[in-house]
């Protein structure tokens, strides 16, 4: 199986649901919190307690609005919000309100770069479109509860506001089904439309893949995994459910139309349930809500309101501050990064030296540590007088490097940490020179090959010195000390 | 008869003079209102009463008229709420086991709105199951009985409300219609009863049945009384996304008793001897007559589609509330079936326990004109049919201010007569489901008796013109002396057979 | 109940014989907009009072038989 991927094609459509950023919920003014005991972040709508009404939330309308816009779709002038109706103990009403025929948002797209380095190129992935609807509660099984015969309901989250943003059947890899995840949950934060934490349940995904013999240009029947809540899991289910696919192929059988699941401890997809059996959700216009209607006008403000995109900051980032493509992308995939990026360039004035900063060693501890760049206590201004420091010869690369990861985990004043660290950079004449004596009377048969002319063993001579500076004296003194001993 | 039950079998303006007249107080008043429920219990008209709140209620009333502080017409009034508008601290049944015990924990609009005008919620009148009826019969509390004659219905859905003012349990109350459903009770009744426009008032609160239809209304002794409920309840609610943006119209400064001018279309599909009580025809045509005599001018118009409206409501009707039901499930509140297995257990029995026949009917039908297959062929075909006959008022209207019908093509019908008959029950409702499938407001008084039953007069107005609709009714009422016909008193007790699902 | 379910099927099949090609559906009984509602949040029910009419609850967590995954 080890070559499937020269014989097979994989065909890859997502479906991301990611809450709005909004102080109360889509339908009811109950407020939208996180970590509550159950039932605390609740109004009598989100209950359905007879005679309740829904009313939209203008703000949620507006975010729909922004997302629209980002991914170049269509923002639709009338949009219908219908009922789903299925049942389950999360489901309050009986039924969700979503939209279904005419949705808020259709045909957008985004790009996407694939592969790495020089061999990176962007795709245009399509978007069908994005729709406005409501979150469910959430089901708890604990075998504390009742003895685990029971599972308790809980509707803090019931309300929230939710788009689903459904992508075209264009990627081909899991890896783009992961770069597509990346760039999205990056343009999302970009324009304040959601937070979109993997982790609290904000940004969900659901992948359709089917695959086919290279060359083919008909779909294979498709699959739809179910719940995918990081994006390691995102490519290894799409991998995983691909290889089921393929050695049912091989072996002379055929996939049928099933919602699957993923279990990440064996690596391996399961079929939940068959598309035969799928429900009948009987969809029909919510007769509580009229149809929404968007004045061009109204598209037209939020335009004119609309943050800086990913796609164009890093353009800025290329042109404004002459960083390189490779590393302008990597500052703007999350908006924090790119803002830390450009308040560090303009703190210190050397947009490069922050760009090397933060794309080399902050992005490396941030990886490591498993953090965002905001739960850090490094500072923009602390990298910017970190900078100085070395710009200004007071502190060398060694040194910087050292006082760095002591910023990230505590924060604190570089020149301070310098100066109680002892790390302040030599470049006093006189202590150098007592340093490059030392060591020209240690070296007596290296310094005449100096002395003859040869260059090359003046490197080691430096080490030397440096050695026994602790890293602390500056290079260019050093070697300039060197040079007017041995040769006068 | 004491001097409180005397004061509590007039009419609204009657009451507020003897109020104001400290002729009697509102403690007093509630309570004669609270003992009148308890008289006429046997009717299963008023079913819940609400003792603690009305007569804390009248206590405030009576402090704030004492000190000349009275907030409306309706301070220390008292009013019947119907089983499907909830209040605060209060239960609400729906005349359903599947609401047995539950307790709002909120107000509706009206009930808020009424309460700062300080009226006194004395009890809840019996209905159809989830207001899906026409004959208060399909109720947990057995059926209600017609103050004009025991052995026959009230009416319905709103049947308890209707025959609480009939009986004189309250000058007021409150009903919700859906097809008819305050309408045709007022009628067999012999009250006024008044559906405004769609959007007129919130439906927040109101338990929903299907909500592209329903529409809380008045009850009251004279188009005055109905009047003066009205405007104290309308106007926008912003918990309603359905609340019309316009402010309630002024009704009761405009009942000047004219109708000079005024052009009154006749619907010939209306006036059709088949399928009418020459009783109720009869009477009609003297209404007719009288408003003839008074200077309204009638023309005939026509409205092509009548034959399709039994057929449209009833798609809609269903498939609404098909989904608008589907909350009870015995999880957050309401009935909850014994020990479930499982969770589909808890939802099948919890429900099929919960409901009662008709409203299982109904979702069944409602689940089925939705489904995929069906939903273009049913729901879809209705909505369609719905705007024809939306345009079929448009076009009448172009010829006259305002429509004339007999409320129902009959006067009350027997307990039972229809109960195993759903279609012919259905078919009842053909002079009323069409005001609710156009939006518009329609008005229901009393225009004399036929074998010695009340019959209804119905008044259809264009969309949003209330006023028209009460001047014109507030004019007949002066000329005649219908609405002062009262049920024989006092009411004998009730004979037996009483259907299915008593309690 | 299936013979009156029948019977009434067969009553609205009476809507058959209309052509509505061409026109367009009535949702309501007029024509306006949905609202929109200020983000503003209120607070939140007491949780006691959410609770309250809850046939079984746990804390104030309502209580359901156990609720599986479902599996093919």
């Amino acid at each position: 199986m080890a070559d499937w991927r020269d014989r097979w094609e994989l065909v890859i459509g997502l479906e991301v649901h990611t809450h709005l950023k909004t102080e109360s919920k889509l339908f009811s003014p109950a407020p939208v919190r996180y970590g509550e005991p159950p039932n605390h972040s609740v109004h009598e709508i989100d209950l359905a307690l007879p005679g309740v009404l829904p009313v939209l939330n203008e703000q949620a309308v507006e975010l729909a609005i922004r997302l629209g816009l980002a991914i170049h779709a269509t923002v639709n002038p009338v949009s219908v919000f219908a009922r789903k109706n299925y049942f389950y103990p999360d489901l309050p009403k009986g039924y969700q309100i979503s939209q279904y025929e005419e949705p808020i948002v259709s045909k957008g797209w985004l790009e996407i770069e694939v592969g790495k380095g020089e061999q990176s190129e962007r795709r245009r992935i399509g978007i069908t479109r994005a729709h406005l609807e409501e979150d469910a509660g959430k089901s708890i099984h604990d075998d504390a509860i009742a003895g685990g015969a029971d599972s308790a309901i809980d509707l803090n989250r019931a309300g929230v506001p939710l788009l689903e943003i459904v992508s075209e059947p264009d990627l081909r890899t899991p890896e783009e089904a992961s770069a597509y995840l990346r760039t999205l949950r990056g343009i999302l934060r970009a324009i304040q439309v959601s937070d979109a934490d993997m982790e609290k349940g904000q940004f969900r995904c659901d992948a359709n893949v089917s695959v086919r013999r290279r060359g083919e240009t008909a779909f294979g029947t498709r699959t739809e995994i179910k719940n995918l809540n990081s994006f390691a899991h995102v490519e290894d289910a799409i991998e995983a459910e691909a290889l089921r696919q393929i050695e049912l192929i091989e072996d002379g059988g055929v996939v049928v139309q099933a919602t699957m699941g993923y279990d990440p401890e064996r690596r391996r997809t399961h079929v939940q349930r068959l598309k035969e059996n799928a429900d009948d959700y009987r969809y029909f216009p919510d007769p509580d809500l009229i149809e929404l209607r968007i004045d061009p006008a109204r598209i037209e403000a939020v335009r004119a309101r609309l943050p800086e995109l990913p796609e164009a900051r890093r353009a800025r980032f290329e042109s404004e501050y002459g960083i390189a493509a490779a590393d302008a992308g990597l500052l703007t995939t999350s908006r924090t990064l790119a803002d830390f990026f450009e308040a560090t360039a303009r703190a210190c004035g050397s947009p490069k030296a922050a760009a090397n900063w933060i794309v080399r060693d902050l992005l490396r501890e941030l990886k490591e540590r498993d953090l965002e760049v905001e739960a850090t206590k490094l500072t923009p201004a602390m990298l910017a007088g970190l900078i100085a420091l070395v710009e200004g010869g007071r502190l060398t690369a060694r040194s910087a490097a050292e006082i760095f990861p002591v910023l990230v985990s505590e924060g604190g004043d570089p020149e301070r940490l310098m100066a109680e660290r002892g790390l302040e950079a030599v470049s006093d004449t006189g202590a150098i020179d007592g340093l490059v004596e030392q060591v020209i009377a240690k070296h007596a048969e290296v310094v005449a090959q100096v002395r003859a002319g040869d260059d090359k063993p003046l490197n080691f001579l430096m080490g030397q010195v440096m050695k026994a500076s602790q890293g602390k004296a500056e290079p260019g003194s050093v070697r300039s000390a060197l040079v007017r001993k041995i040769r006068g | 008869m004491s001097q409180a039950e005397k004061v509590l079998a007039g009419s609204l303006a009657d009451q507020r003079a003897a109020l104001d007249r400290s002729e009697i107080n509102a403690s007093e008043l509630a309570a004669a209102s609270l003992a009148a429920i308890d008289r006429f219990a046997d009717l299963a008209l008023v079913v819940t009463r609400q003792d603690e709140a009305a007569l804390r209620d009248a206590e405030e009333s009576a402090r704030r008229i004492a000190a000349g502080r009275a907030r409306s017409i309706l301070e220390g009034i008292p009013v019947v709420l119907k089983h499907n508008i909830v209040q605060k601290g209060e239960s609400a049944t729906c005349a359903s086991h599947i609401l047995e015990g539950f307790v709002s924990p909120y107000d509706a609009t009206v009930v808020e709105r009424l309460r700062a005008a300080g009226a006194v919620f004395v009890g809840r009148a019996n209905m159809d199951e989830f207001a899906m009826g026409s004959s208060t019969e399909s109720s947990i509390y057995g059926p209600s009985r017609n103050p004009w004659d025991p052995s026959r219905s009230c009416g319905g859905s709103s049947g308890g409300s209707a025959g609480a003012v009939a009986a004189g349990i309250a000058p007021l109350a409150l009903g919700s219609d859906t097809g008819g459903s305050i309408r045709q009770p007022a009628s067999f009744c012999g009250v006024v009863g008044f559906k405004p426009s769609y959007g007129r008032v919130s439906r927040w609160g109101l338990v929903a049945f299907a909500s592209s239809l329903d529409q809380i209304g008045p009850f009251a002794r004279r188009v005055s009384d109905c009047a003066a409920l009205f405007e104290q309840m309308a106007g926008h609610d912003a918990r309603d996304s359905t609340s019309l943006p316009e402010p309630a119209p002024k009704v009761c400064e405009r009942l000047d008793g004219d109708v000079a001018g005024l052009t009154i279309g006749l619907p010939k599909e209306y006036f059709v001897e088949s399928g009418v009580d020459p009783g109720v025809l009869a009477r009609v045509r003297e209404a007719i007559a009288e408003l003839e005599g008074a200077g309204a001018k009638f023309v005939e118009v026509s409205l092509p589609h009548t034959t399709h409206t039994i057929a449209t409501y009833y798609l809609i009707a269903t498939a609404e509330a098909s989904s608008n039901l589907a909350r009870y499930d015995g999880v957050r509140y309401g009935r909850r079936a014994k020990d479930p297995v499982d969770l589909e257990d808890l939802y099948r029995r919890s429900r099929s326990e919960g409901f009662g026949a008709e409203v299982k009917r109904r979702i069944l039908l409602g689940t089925y004109v939705l489904s995929a297959g069906y939903y273009d062929a049913y729901y879809g075909k209705a909505q369609r049919v719905r705007t024809l006959i939306r345009r079929d008022f448009e076009a009448a209207f172009r010829g006259c201010d305002l429509i004339l019908t007999p409320t129902a093509p009959e006067t009350a019908f027997r307990l039972g007569e229809k109960s195993g008959d759903p279609l012919a029950m259905y078919l009842s409702d053909v002079y009323t489901v069409s005001a609710n499938l156009a939006g518009l407001p329609a008005l229901s008084l009393p225009c004399g008796l036929a074998n010695g039953l009340p019959v209804g007069l119905q008044l259809l107005g264009k969309p949003l013109d209330e006023v028209t609709l009460m001047r014109v009714g507030d004019a007949f009422e002066r000329r005649t002396p219908h609405h002062r016909l009262a049920p024989p008193a006092p009411p004998a007790p009730p004979a037996p057979p009483a259907p299915k699902g008593a309690a | 109940m299936a013979r009156d379910l029948e019977q009434i099927l067969a009553h609205v099949a009476s809507l058959d014989a209309l052509d509505t090609q061409g026109v367009p559906p009535t949702l309501h009984g007029f024509d306006l907009p949905t609202p929109l509602r200020p983000d503003r949040a209120v607070p939140a029910m007491d949780p006691e009072l959410a609770v309250l009419n809850a046939p079984a609850r746990q804390g104030t967590a309502f209580l359901v038989p156990k609720v599986l995954e479902e599996e093919g």
